[in-house]
């Protein structure tokens, strides 16, 4: 159910070290809001066979990306729960949070949003919204189908990163 | 979530979109300031501190963890790798992802200046298939690059078969530390040969 195929079963932990340092030029070069929109085209444009699969497949596929992404993160802890109207993500440890704090690295303080703009865009095409609570090592992030009963997403709820 | 199980495909993706945004010296910038000096700061400190020792620490850990097929050989002069099976290039062509016009330019992005910081220079080639090799000296070592065979035996990369198939020039980089000093040959040829 994942778009692209490594030759070993999980990712390389040090890679959240250039992902957080990615955040980090594009926010102290260009500041917040086009980091944010380099965070959505990411979403809308590489990870567009993932949101043409849920399109597909529906929530199950959702669930089912999403058991498959977090199998294939090293340290991460998370139940992913398919239900009628949403798939719920419980993030017991964030396996990039977990490292970067492992490794005393300094976080990027937004670096939770970036789960918030880029699911946003890959749910946008498949006719689904997401929301994200918490933050800082351990969320809830779920995905519904987008109808007008859903609240817009409130920041304020995600929380800053810190080491 | 932005994993590290494909990393090497939006890693790619991020150097066009940062070309797009403010061009190549943009992408420069990004592999000196985030990759060498933020990212990688522990190769970093394990290179300027240890020297060769440090490369050999460095690599043979990450190159490890990110299962790649390679040779690295270490003298009191000189360290140089051999890659047989470079895993980040060869996700991007198994996953066919092409956004940005030369991904291997990357390694000499963030990689050339760190070892400038610690007087180090190239050389190195790539032919864009996954297969490269680099010897690292001491700025003050005025030695060439070794002849095929002559450092790294019959694992050099540049004895494979393979090496030199055309279509796609192979990148050259003499006493560099720069992604911009390079030049294309498309014969492939051979530094010290």
């Amino acid at each position: 159910m994942l778009p692209y195929t490594d030759s070993k079963p999980v990712g390389a932990a040090d890679f959240y070290f250039a992902i957080n340092a990615t955040f980090r030029f594009i926010l102290k070069r260009f500041g917040l809001e086009p980091l944010r929109r380099y965070w959505t085209e990411l979403g809308s444009d590489y990870m567009a066979p993932v949101s043409a699969s849920w399109k597909r497949h529906g929530l199950p596929g959702v669930a089912e990306y999403w058991r498959a992404f977090f199998k294939a993160e090293p340290g991460a802890d998370v139940e992913v729960t398919c239900q009628d109207e949403s798939v719920v993500l419980e993030i017991r440890q964030c396996p990039a949070i977990a490292h970067l704090r492992k490794c005393r690295r300094e976080i990027v303080p937004s670096f939770c949003q970036h789960c918030y703009f880029l699911g946003e865009a890959m749910a946008a095409p498949a006719g689904l919204t997401v929301r994200v609570e918490g933050g800082n090592g351990r969320c809830r992030q779920t995905f519904f189908r987008r109808r007008a009963a859903i609240p817009e997403q409130d920041l304020a709820r995600i929380r800053k990163a810190i080491c | 979530m932005l994993g590290v199980y494909d990393f090497c495909g939006h890693y790619e993706w991020t150097f066009e979109w940062l070309r797009r945004l403010g061009g190549e010296p943009l992408v420069c910038q990004f592999w000196d300031e985030a990759i060498h000096q933020d990212s990688q700061s522990h190769a970093a400190e394990l290179i300027l501190q240890k020297g060769i020792e440090g490369m050999k620490q460095y690599w043979g850990h990450t190159l490890q963890a990110e299962g790649a097929g390679y040779q690295a050989i270490a003298t009191e002069q000189t360290f140089r790798i051999d890659m047989h099976a470079c895993p980040s290039r060869g996700f991007l062509i198994r996953n066919q992802l092409h956004q940005y016009h030369d991904y291997c330019d990357h390694c000499m992005g963030w990689i050339g200046p760190l070892l400038k910081h610690g007087k180090f220079v190239v050389d190195h080639q790539h032919n864009h298939r996954g297969q490269c090799w680099w010897e690292i000296r001491h700025q003050s070592d005025p030695t060439p690059a070794s002849a095929p065979g002559q450092l790294a035996g019959h694992r050099d990369v540049r004895l494979r078969a393979d090496w030199n198939l055309s279509g796609k020039p192979t990148d050259t980089y003499e006493r560099s530390n720069h992604p911009d000093d390079k030049s294309s040959k498309a014969n492939g040829s051979k530094p010290g040969s």
